[in-house]
């Protein structure tokens, strides 16, 4: 009835060229005109720059920056330079391409995770964790005659996926027996669970991860340590779980009483409810929360650089901080904003449109 | 063979039930042996799905004992499992899993808790789906089918367990009227199977038809237990006379 | 032997077992932290307590809203910390959220052109970290020119790789903040405690108390800051070029600058499609009867479709506020001040480590508590009336 009443109203805007339509709506009425105005002022003053700068004047590629220097356009030579270093980081030179292909791995797992037909715990969990182990391997070697290399020379954009993958692949069933604490019948439980995830949830990222490189170590017994980036990805993950947990929980409490007590009038034990009949539903009532939870946590990321990590940042100021492309830090930012940007953009419309999707009821 | 030979299937005693301070159940005592189809009627919030489902402790009663196929339904875990496993239910709200197609709403159960094989699993649901007249819906999902669909689905997810009792709340209040013959139609067939039953219901046409014992509850209690005949046309209290009267007069 | 298998049948008492079990090895963990963090302080002769907060700290700070030297002790550095997080935090949340409200709005606007370029806004500022941002900006503000080169406006206000130079009242920065607080805090509490406490109802009678308390409230101020001046300076210095630097006015420092616009770029981006999915949220049919009633497009929007949206854009707009305030800590990446870098300093210098922890975790857990108590107030205030959602 209303994709009838939709698709008819398209056919009589299908009418009149889309131009006409726009420019009417633009001169609508006097104040409509007015705001137009000065809208159009704006991006004709602004657009003219903007593509002088990044397109028309900018240098695309040279040795070292001196091309750059007094020129009005952007130096994208730095890049063309150095991009290696800010996707790779210090990862050895001739091994790049495990790099490469490790961050490909993680790319597949999320476009995977979009195809409904994989929605179900087991194989999401297998996909991840298959996804994150072909990423470890590749990235470590010392398996398949791949060399080794120690994740302390692992960096750039890896790097920001590795801590990604791993908070991600540890978070999340953190986050399932957090969100099931909470909602526990024993009050103490609940109360334990409530008490961490809230407490957790007040506190910055930032303030977590620094507990966790910096004073942990003082906390733990010698043999507990490890390496700092652990140490990070756990306090990450435990970050993540905690906000993944409330929104785990708002899944649940979505679930209809009703769906419990069939499941117990039909037999069926605690672990099997939750696992076949609780958790299946109340991720996908999650599951748009749950991919904005994602991009963020992906954004997030980016706040290990100050915990002294050399992610992808990191990299990038080692890029245009040494040697002669001290000035061309602008273009450098832009550029990992533009990798931010794909992902997260992409990700976001995605979690968007399913978004839609699930409200009008199509699933 | 006399009512008293067979064996008893449910035994309340001196049940009592309460939510905080309010009294839902007042000192139940009901005994239905096995075979028997009891019709449980009353007004409403007169405690008759809180005394049905306190037959398979999905609410815990807190005085008197409830035995079910003679073992004790208390805080005893193995117990309430075994018990779970012999009763089947059917709800109000059908409760299918929204996520799971007809057949596995069907195998899911047998599977998990009476390890069968997932063939196995299958050729049963199949049977009863059949049984209930939809086998083919079976690869469907709940939400794509009729309230009245769905309820016999729920009847046959029940059945699957194989059960020696069913419990049934309301099963047909949240259904179309044009939907509550077929539905009413699977559970007469059931009950002249030999089931064990304890629904209920309004239905004062299935209760005629299939029930050994009317139960009529107000308030809690059980005011009236009697044979159908005699209920409908000789009841005793005053309550109940009212009660027919509304529940007939249209 | 019956007896025990009947007890670890019952589920009263599993439930039991299994409660004690997890809260005991909560406690396990959390003694051994604490032990074992103790054991290591001592190692290194490190006394617990709080005694250290008396101490003077012997470093200094770059920004600070009240005045400070080395030689103050600890609890004036943690309080100069809270000070600076809550100050840029504030100033960054109510900023974006007027120009997130702005933004909202264009995005629902029939205006094609308005509409498109709040989406292009919204797109960039929010898909790209935070915490990038604040790099960007701070990288751009310290190549500005130096100050014998600054780029001046009406020369009074000055733009440099030092930072931003414009007019100020002629008073210390901390007595300058004092009276602005208390005259914000006055505002709020006029403002809101008549409706929570259920005073009130008239609308009109309401609206002109509010006015003429505000209007109190600014007066006072107005005459606090003219009193609480500097007698030898005049009412207003304005920065001057003196040698290498400038003297005289405000100093805004690029640190600050670039954390609050990074903040108010990124929250105004979050605040823009949380006020978008507010207005869209109200029913059309609602608008359409105030149509109908004559009232104008405008009228229609400020008296049914804004007051309308807003029980719907309150609480995600409260967890932003406090997502907001604590991504305020990115500032330590070039350098602000605020609780997070004090506190960590602080750990450095003195290796109070579990303390001075303690105090930070306070610290942020206070502000979030008072942004969501605010919040939940002042959402139950606006909700409508018989329509508040059953707790179940
Ligand atoms: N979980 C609960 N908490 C508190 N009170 C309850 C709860 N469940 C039921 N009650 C109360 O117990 C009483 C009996 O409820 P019950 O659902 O058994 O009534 P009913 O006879 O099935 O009514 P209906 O015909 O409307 O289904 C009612 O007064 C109800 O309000
Ligand atoms: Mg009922």
């Amino acid at each position: 009835m209303s994709a009838l009443a939709a698709s008819t109203a398209r056919y009589r805007h299908g009418m009149e060229p889309f131009a006409t339509v726009l420019v009417r709506r633009m001169f609508a009425t006097w104040h409509d005109a007015a705001i137009s105005i000065v809208c159009l002022a704006f991006v004709i003053w602004l657009l003219p720059k903007l593509i002088g700068w990044a397109f028309l004047d900018a240098v695309w590629s040279a040795p070292n920056a001196t091309p750059c220097i007094g020129g009005a356009g952007a130096c994208w030579a730095v890049i063309t330079a150095r991009w290696r270093l800010i996707i790779f980081g210090l990862y050895p030179f001739d091994q790049h391409w495990r790099s490469g292909l490790a961050c490909l791995a993680v790319v597949v797992v999320v476009v995977l995770s979009c195809v409904p037909a994989l929605w179900r715990p087991v194989r999401l969990s297998l996909l991840w964790l298959g996804g994150f182990l072909t990423f470890y391997f590749l990235m470590r070697g010392g398996v398949f005659g791949l060399s080794l290399v120690g994740t302390e020379r692992w960096g750039g954009m890896a790097l920001t996926l590795f801590i990604f993958t791993a908070v991600a692949v540890l978070g999340m069933p953190m986050a399932i027996i957090l969100a099931l604490g909470r909602q526990s019948e024993l009050p103490a439980i609940r109360w334990l669970a409530g008490l961490l995830i809230d407490t957790v949830r007040a506190l910055p990222l930032l303030t977590v991860l620094f507990t966790a490189a910096v004073i942990l170590p003082f906390a733990l017994p010698d043999w507990l340590i490890g390496d700092k980036l652990y140490r990070v990805i756990y306090a990450f993950a435990l970050f993540f779980a905690c906000a993944q947990a409330e929104i785990i929980r708002g899944g649940l409490q979505a679930i209809h009483a009703g769906q419990l007590e069939a499941a117990k009038a039909l037999g069926l034990g605690y672990w099997h409810r939750t696992w076949h009949i609780v958790l299946p539903q109340a991720f996908r009532n999650s599951l748009p929360a749950t991919i904005n939870q994602f991009v963020i946590t992906f954004k997030e990321t980016s706040i290990v650089i100050i915990i002294g990590f050399f992610e992808v940042l990191a990299s990038g100021h080692a890029a245009y901080g040494t040697g002669d492309w001290t000035s061309a830090y602008a273009e450098v930012y832009v550029f990992i904003a533009l990798i931010y940007f794909a992902f997260v953009f992409s990700l976001s419309r995605y979690g968007a449109h399913l978004e839609k999707r699930m409200r009008l009821g199509h699933d | 063979m006399t009512d008293n030979a067979r064996a008893e299937a449910v035994v309340l005693r001196g049940v009592s039930k309460f939510f905080g301070t309010f009294q839902a159940l007042k000192n139940i005592n009901l005994t239905v042996r096995e075979g028997e189809r009891i019709v449980v009627c009353g007004p409403s919030g007169s405690g008759k799905s809180t005394m049905i489902r306190c037959i398979n402790r999905l609410e815990a009663h807190q005085e008197g004992s409830i035995h079910v196929l003679g073992t004790e339904l208390g805080d005893d875990l193995k117990n309430i499992d075994a018990i779970r496993r012999e009763v089947g239910m059917v709800f109000q709200q059908f409760n299918l899993f929204p996520h799971l197609t007809v057949l596995e709403n069907c195998t899911l159960a047998p599977r998990l808790v009476l390890r069968m094989s997932e063939a196995d699993a299958e050729k049963e649901a199949m049977r009863y789906l059949e049984r209930v007249r939809i086998p083919e819906q079976a690869a469907k999902y709940p939400g794509q089918l009729s309230g009245g669909q769905q309820q016999r689905v729920a009847i046959a997810r029940a059945l699957c367990m194989t059960p020696r009792i069913m419990l049934f709340d309301e099963p047909t209040s949240a259904l179309d009227p044009e939907m509550i013959s077929e539905v009413l139609d699977v559970m007469v067939e059931l009950a002249n199977s030999g089931m064990t039953m304890i629904c209920v219901t309004h239905e004062m046409g299935f209760a005629r038809k299939v029930a050994d014992r009317m139960v009529f509850m107000a308030e809690g209690e059980i005011v009236e237990s009697n044979d159908p005949k005699s209920f409908f046309e000789q009841p005793k209290s005053e309550r109940t006379k009212q009660f027919l009267s509304q529940i007939l007069s249209h | 032997m019956m007896e025990l298998t009947a007890l670890l049948r019952s589920g009263r008492f599993r439930g039991w077992l299994y409660q004690t079990a997890v809260v005991s090895v909560a406690c396990l963990i959390l003694i051994s932290f604490v032990v074992t963090a103790r054991h290591n302080l001592v190692a290194q002769g490190i006394t617990t307590g709080f005694d250290f907060l008396q101490r003077s700290t012997g470093w200094d700070i770059p920004f600070a809203l009240i005045s400070y030297t080395i030689n103050d002790p600890y609890w004036r550095v943690f309080l100069i910390g809270f000070a600076n997080t809550i100050f840029v935090g504030t100033l960054g949340l109510i900023f974006a959220t007027l120009f997130g409200t702005f933004i909202g709005i264009a995005r629902v606007a029939r205006n094609p052109l308005l509409n498109a370029l709040g989406t292009v806004y919204v797109e960039i500022f929010r898909n790209v970290p935070l915490i990038l941002q604040g790099l960007l900006w701070y990288a751009i503000l310290t190549r500005l020119p130096s100050p014998r080169q600054a780029i001046s406006i009406w020369d009074s206000i000055f733009i440099t790789n030092r930072g931003l130079y414009i007019p100020f009242v002629a008073m210390s920065h901390g007595t300058f903040l004092f009276i602005a607080s208390v005259f914000v805090l006055a505002g709020f509490a006029i403002a809101l405690l008549p409706r929570l406490a259920g005073i009130g109802t008239s609308r009109s009678g309401f609206r002109r108390l509010v006015r003429t308390a505000l209007l109190t409230a600014a007066a006072i101020a107005v005459a606090a800051v003219i009193g609480a001046r500097d007698p030898q300076a005049g009412l207003i210095t304005i920065p001057m070029l003196k040698g290498l630097r400038f003297e005289g006015g405000l100093r805004v420092t690029p640190e600050f600058t670039a954390l609050f616009v990074a903040i108010v770029c990124f929250g105004s981006a979050y605040v823009a499609e949380i006020v978008r999915g507010g207005l869209l949220s109200v029913n059309r049919g609602q608008l359409e009867a105030a149509g109908a009633l004559g009232l104008r497009p405008f009228h229609v929007y400020w008296y049914v479709r804004i007051p309308l949206a807003l029980r719907a854009i309150v609480p995600p707009m409260g967890n932003q506020f406090v997502w907001l305030m604590k991504a305020t800590t990115i500032g330590i990446a070039f350098g602000f001040s605020d609780l997070f870098m004090i506190t960590s300093t602080a750990i450095n210098q003195s290796g109070q480590t579990i303390e001075i922890l303690f105090i930070m975790m306070s610290g942020f857990l206070l502000i979030n508590y008072v942004i969501s108590t605010a919040m939940n107030a002042l959402n139950r205030s606006i909700a409508l009336k018989g329509y508040e959602t059953k707790g179940t």
